[in-house]
């Protein structure tokens, strides 16, 4: 073989090498991204199904959507029944969380991948709920949630999946990521200085509607608690259900007063919606935040507090 | 080929197109498949004449068995095929939870007074509700009336229920038998009494040379010649199980149910609230807001095939109604309506896929559905008011 052959075959042996480099740290860029970022998006997840420290957990709003159909090795949680005390209204005190994450093989170095139906709304609603038992930068929503996994044709399964239970302590709740209508009411009154982001439909905002159509838990009054802006939900999100993105997000809120220099609360009508938004300021732009679960349902049924009511509704009593 | 025949093929057709059409939409594979699965059901049921009416009929008068050992052979299938796919969507079914979607309803008198009445429409109207749906396709004259008063029928159950439901259904215990003796004792005790049912009826059946067996061509076998009940059967239970896993349990009264409920409340004939009733599993009638729905497309699915079925086999005879005919339809569907709103569900969502599913409800239905269907006749036939 001669000297020339032999360096042509050298130069193209390195040309086919050239993109598998390229592949390479594209991949270690997007393993790194997957460690830091509170988002995966539906390429990683279905490339590391079967990582033995990730598990993952779906909670969706409309039943049976799991059973008929989930990503492989998920598991189901209830959002009415496996995260919230059903007698009392609460969030899932510190025995039952601690049984249901042991149930779902979770320990505290576990990464937990949650998504869900309507735009994650309700796996954003788990990852609050997790954040107050300390899982926190180790939960993550999957971008796009299922619509964008269904819409991407990615597999499916029906089976559910055997998990070893962990051993995860019974763990006190901490305060730091909820408001309560005392935190509220002092913003209202202008007593503390903190923003309150109702992402609720302007007519609910204005007071037009006391809630959306075919609710049943109204409130008394109608309108929104002083001191609030309001940015609907869904204006964090694309069309694919993807969040949009960082500087997009920014513009979104700064646009709004909101741009991370001071504290917010989230605030909706159950405090389950305005956790997305939780999500995205608290985990996706770093901004101190905290969600208000009592949201319209607590405050616009409280006796005695300040209430902006733009559209004028009186309730529909007799 | 026959004119009958080739507009048969046609409607074939044109079924296949529609689920193909609606399979291309995004979101919409549940619907392509909900009418695919109404046009089995749809065939299934006309080319096996299963019908509850009428294999009762056939046993007390005629003490013929066979039909009503197809629907015990639809039961036994669909039992086994609903255990399989429940272990894998919850493996341990002792705890509260209940399977998704799966039609298991509120035992108590009100369930037994629903069943009753809707026997007593069934007795009436000469058929239940899907079975006046496939009647629908082979031009029966008495089907669109039954359909229609089962529609009224329905509003005067959402006028009771408030009533029915504070004063009983309430505090009625929903009993899935899984949940206390697991899915091996429950397919085992629900097998035992399908088979303690059958073993009696088996004797009644004719000697097996009395029937000599006569060669017919394949295609003829499958789209002329009457099936027997107990293939009709099997593939019912086989659909229930695919429909569950993949869509909901049959049912094919939610879309009747919520159209008329719609109505009715937009006509403000309806209480502000139904107590508790979307709570409840079975066939939900809570209102639509989109025009085309799952049970919307399994009804129009399955009318379609039984007409497309009845063209290719020769049975669709139309005929102009009597007064006779709409008065029991409109009476009868009226009971029906009541009865399948009152009971959650009629004889195909209520009996068929909750025994399936292994809900005491769906007994309870059956029994008190087969108690009013006896009485009813029998009463009606002493006052020369029914054949």
């Amino acid at each position: 073989m001669s000297f020339r052959t032999l360096l042509a075959a050298r130069i193209a042996l390195a040309a086919l090498a050239l993109p598998t480099i390229g592949h390479v740290a594209a991949h270690a860029a997007e393993q790194k991204q997957a460690q830091t970022s509170p988002l995966v998006s539906t390429e990683w997840l279905e490339a590391n199904l079967s990582s033995p420290k990730l598990r993952i957990v779906e909670v969706s709003v409309e039943p049976a959507v799991y059973e008929r159909g989930h990503i492989p090795n998920a598991q189901n949680v209830l959002w009415h029944t496996d995260l919230v005390e059903t007698v009392s209204r609460d969030i899932a005190g510190p025995d039952k969380f601690a049984a249901l994450i042991r149930r779902l093989g979770i320990d505290r170095d576990t990464t937990v991948i949650l998504y869900g139906d309507n735009n994650n709304w309700f796996a954003a609603w788990g990852a609050w709920v997790f954040a107050q038992y300390g899982l926190v930068d180790n939960v993550k929503l999957l971008d796009g949630g299922r619509k964008k996994w269904e819409a991407e044709k990615r597999q499916l399964n029906t089976r559910s999946p055997d998990v070893a239970a962990s051993a995860f302590p019974v763990t006190p709740v901490s305060t730091g990521q909820r408001a309560r209508l005392a935190d509220v009411l002092a913003v209202a009154r202008k007593e503390r200085d903190e923003t309150i982001l109702d992402i609720r439909s302007p007519d609910e905002f204005s007071g037009k509607l006391i809630a959306p159509a075919g609710v049943q838990e109204l409130a008394i009054r109608a309108g929104h608690i002083p001191g609030s802006v309001n940015v609907p939900w869904a204006k964090a999100v694309n069309p694919d259900g993807t969040l949009k993105s960082v500087p997009e997000l920014k513009k979104l809120y700064a646009d709004v007063g909101i741009d991370g220099s001071k504290p917010v609360i989230t605030s909706c009508r159950i405090g389950e919606r305005s956790s997305h938004s939780w999500f995205v300021l608290s985990r996706v732009l770093g901004y101190p935040v905290r969600n208000y679960d009592g949201s319209w349902t607590e405050y616009g049924n409280a006796v005695g507090v300040p209430v902006v009511n733009l559209a004028g509704t009186v309730w529909s009593g007799k | 080929m026959p004119l009958r025949v080739a507009s048969a093929a046609l409607i074939g057709a044109s079924i296949l197109a529609a689920a193909l059409n609606l399979s291309g939409d995004p979101g919409s594979g549940r619907l392509a498949l909900s009418l695919t699965f109404g046009a089995l059901f749809g065939f299934v049921l006309q080319r096996s004449r299963f019908c509850f009416f009428c294999l009762w009929r056939d046993l007390i008068d005629r003490r013929d068995p066979r039909g009503a050992l197809g629907i015990l052979a639809a039961l036994a299938v669909g039992t086994v095929g609903y255990a399989v796919v429940l272990g894998a969507w919850l493996p341990d079914p002792s705890g509260v939870r209940l399977p998704p979607d799966a039609h298991i309803g509120p035992v108590g008198p009100i369930l037994a007074l629903a069943g009753a009445a809707f026997g007593a429409g069934m007795a009436i109207s000469g058929s239940c509700i899907g079975a006046h749906l496939y009647r629908l396709g082979e031009g029966s004259p008495t089907a669109p009336f039954a359909l229609v008063g089962t529609a009224l029928g329905f509003v005067l159950g959402f006028l009771t229920w408030n009533t029915l439901y504070l004063a009983s259904i309430s505090e009625a215990p929903v009993i899935w038998l899984p949940q206390h003796l697991g899915y091996a004792g429950s397919l085992v005790l629900t097998l035992a009494v399908l088979a303690a049912l059958a073993v009696p009826l088996l004797r009644w059946l004719p000697p097996a040379d009395a029937a000599p067996s006569r060669r017919v061509a394949p295609l003829l076998a499958v789209f002329v010649e009457r099936w027997p009940t107990w293939l009709g059967g099997l593939a019912v239970g086989a659909l229930g199980t695919l429909a569950y896993l993949r869509v909901g349990p049959l049912g094919v009264t939610a879309e009747i149910g919520g159209r008329a409920r719609q109505a009715a409340a937009g006509l403000d004939l309806l209480p502000t609230r139904l107590e508790g009733l979307d709570g409840f599993r079975g066939c939900a009638t809570a209102i639509r807001d989109a025009i085309l729905t799952p049970n919307g497309v399994f009804i129009a699915g399955l009318v379609a095939a039984s007409l497309a079925a009845a063209l290719a086999a020769g049975e669709f005879r139309p005929a102009l109604p009597t007064r006779g005919q709409a008065v029991r339809g409109l009476v009868g569907g009226l009971l029906l309506g009541w009865g399948a709103m009152t009971g959650l569900g009629c004889s195909v969502g209520t009996l068929l896929s909750g025994i399936m599913a292994g809900a005491a409800s769906g007994w309870v239905f059956g029994a008190a559905m087969f108690a009013g269907l006896t009485a009813t006749l029998l009463a009606g036939r002493r006052l020369k008011l029914l054949a």
